[in-house]
């Protein structure tokens, strides 16, 4: 019966962002929050795992305050419990320092069977998080996992390559990534929503992690990005008769040369 | 030792490598050391302007090395990956080894004021982000980033070092992809498909527009990763191929950034959807607002005509 810690990251949901033509800003006004994609897969994975031979999922997160928004959506996915830590910090944090402020928690709450984490987060990607919890930790660490089991305290899991797969087996404690086609993420039930307000969550502030100066500083400084704006020219043929369209169509890339 | 350090699994990579390395080797002016696990392919780097070549003798999978290569680049100024899956794994364990900054699938990388300064892509390609890095610094670079460097000077020896890999992860089997070793970066016209297809066999109706046009056939991401129904091999974007064709005809695909940041250098993108709305229309050339069911059949009978 593994006790699981799952990772999350709270992210704008980069399908409400826009560019600004003026100056290729980024409009992020009206962007929603989601918990990033993988992430989900990860919960699910955790919460199907103990759903199914028992055991316990707790989720963790480091982001900023607005994390509060995420409490609910993560409990009615499974986790049993949740601990965040919402500091302004979170806004110019890399990845070495999420993974300070991550495995800090862990050492405090732990220990855990299994860590799980998304394969990267949906905006930064960085890629990084589950490997340097790991390298902290000093645990081994299976990433890009595909599909994954456990029993008697063993983590057999199927990893992707590049060209192919690969089985590998790993005593727990481990820290594992999951890919996002591991797994369709559930839509909580009524049920699963009701229910999550009856699970516990707390507040970790940052300064009680004990983490000196030096684990706060990001080693990697982001400068606002640009965004990549398309320029195309969006003829669109829309008529009601479907051949019609395609006559024109083809026209156009006749004229194109194609 | 300072120094620049480069590595991949992959031999083509660590070559392409080089490029970036000797860049940095010229601006830092410190040694560049290449590490390599194949000893076929250590003779090659010695040859290509590296100062050391060290060859990594040590059974295990490539990023079990990564404590062997922390230790090793420990007092490097900066450590170039190749961005491979396996290559990722690697670098975030030397990072965190080193309390360094780590560039994910940097595209350019300079040196400026004693930092590591790269470009990437964030949001799925959403925008193209700056970040600095402290020194020391780690960065992964994507395949085909830059070319390998030409032939320089004299061979260096190259040195053998044994290894000791993590052995914690022990690896039971490896199954090779059943892919069919199709290049779809090659090719000048691609059809892709999207989960507007209700089922694998209507995948038919495309492969008949592939025809007609003389193109492959592409995908989205959950229709090779999800449903299975075309090999990896075959999908666009931010995971997957990126291509650069003359036609790109996406077919009941919505054209979510994470998509079209693998085929946005397409000379030509038309668009088939039913939903006026999808994102894929402000991504086009031409579009045809409609049902595929209805569109692709009368489309490939013109284009036969
Ligand atoms: C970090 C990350 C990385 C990702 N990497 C990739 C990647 O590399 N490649 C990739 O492809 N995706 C990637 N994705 C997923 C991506 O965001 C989209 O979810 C995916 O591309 C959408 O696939 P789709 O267009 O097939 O499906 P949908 O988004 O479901 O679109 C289906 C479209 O078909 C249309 N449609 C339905 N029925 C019909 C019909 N009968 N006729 C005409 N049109 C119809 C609908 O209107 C809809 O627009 C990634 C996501 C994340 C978070």
């Amino acid at each position: 019966m593994p006790n699981i810690l799952v990772c999350y990251k709270w992210v704008l949901d980069e399908q409400d962002i826009k560019v600004r033509p003026e100056d290729l800003g980024l409009d992020t006004s009206r962007a929603k929050g989601k918990i990033s994609d993988f992430d989900r897969n990860a919960i699910e994975a955790a919460s199907l795992l103990v759903e199914a031979q028992g055991g316990d999922v707790e989720a963790l997160s480091f982001g900023t305050q607005a994390l509060k928004l995420s409490v609910k959506d993560v409990l009615s996915r499974g986790p049993g419990r949740l601990t965040w830590i919402g500091d302004p910090a979170a806004e110019t944090a890399d990845a070495f320092v999420v993974a300070q402020v991550l495995a800090a928690a862990i050492r405090r709450a732990g220990p855990y069977d299994l860590i799980l984490c998304g394969e990267g987060s949906s905006d930064m990607f960085f890629q990084q998080t589950p490997v340097r919890l790991a390298a902290l930790l000093g645990l081994p660490c299976v990433t890009f996992v595909q599909k994954m089991t456990w029993a008697d305290g063993v983590l057999t899991a199927t990893r992707k390559l590049p060209d192919g797969t690969e089985e590998v087996r790993v005593a727990g404690p481990a820290v594992v990534s999951v890919l996002g086609e591991m797994n369709k993420p559930r839509i909580p039930s009524l049920k699963q929503v009701l229910g999550a307000s009856k699970k516990p969550s707390r507040e970790l502030p940052l300064a009680s992690l004990g983490l000196a100066p030096g684990d706060l500083e990001p080693r990697a400084v982001r400068r606002t990005p640009k965004g990549f704006l398309m320029n195309r020219r969006n003829i669109v043929y829309k008529e009601s008769d479907p051949a019609e369209n395609v006559a024109r169509l083809v026209a156009s890339l006749k004229a194109e040369g194609l | 030792m300072a120094g620049i350090f480069v590595f991949s699994e992959d031999p083509a990579l660590t070559r392409q490598l080089l490029t970036p390395g000797l860049e940095l080797k010229r601006a830092l002016a410190q040694p560049l050391v290449a590490l390599t696990r194949s000893s076929a392919e250590a003779g090659a780097l010695a040859g290509l302007g590296a100062d050391r070549v060290v060859l990594l003798r040590g059974a295990g999978a490539p990023e079990a090395l990564a404590p062997a290569v922390a230790a090793l680049a420990s007092a490097a100024s900066v450590v170039l990956v190749g961005g491979t899956l396996r290559g990722k794994h690697l670098a975030a364990h030397v990072a965190a080894t080193l309390g360094a900054g780590l560039s994910t699938d940097a595209r350019t990388l300079r040196v400026a004021e004693g930092r590591l300064e790269t470009t990437r892509i964030l949001y799925g390609g959403l925008a193209v982000g700056e970040e600095s890095l402290a020194l020391p610094a780690v960065a992964t670079v994507p395949p085909r980033t830059f070319p390998a460097p030409a032939p320089a000077g004299a061979a260096v020896p190259v040195e053998t070092l044994d290894v000791a890999p993590d052995a914690r992860v022990e690896v039971l089997s490896t199954q090779p992809a059943a892919g069919e070793g199709v290049d779809i970066g090659a090719a000048t016209r691609l059809v892709a498909v999207g989960r507007g297809f209700n089922a694998r066999a209507d995948l038919d109706l495309a492969v008949d527009l592939a025809g007609a046009l003389q193109a492959e056939l592409a995908c989205t991401r959950g229709i090779a990763e999800d449903e299975h129904w075309l090999p990896v091999e075959r999908y666009i974007g931010i995971s997957g191929q990126t291509v650069k064709p003359e036609l790109y005809v996406a077919a009941g695909l919505s054209g979510q950034v994470q998509h079209m940041v693998g085929c946005r250098e397409a000379k030509v993108i038309v668009a088939i959807n039913k939903d006026e709305r999808a994102p894929i229309f402000e991504a086009a050339d031409f579009g045809i607002v409609g049902d595929l069911y209805t569109v692709l059949p009368l489309l490939t009978a013109a284009l036969k005509d």
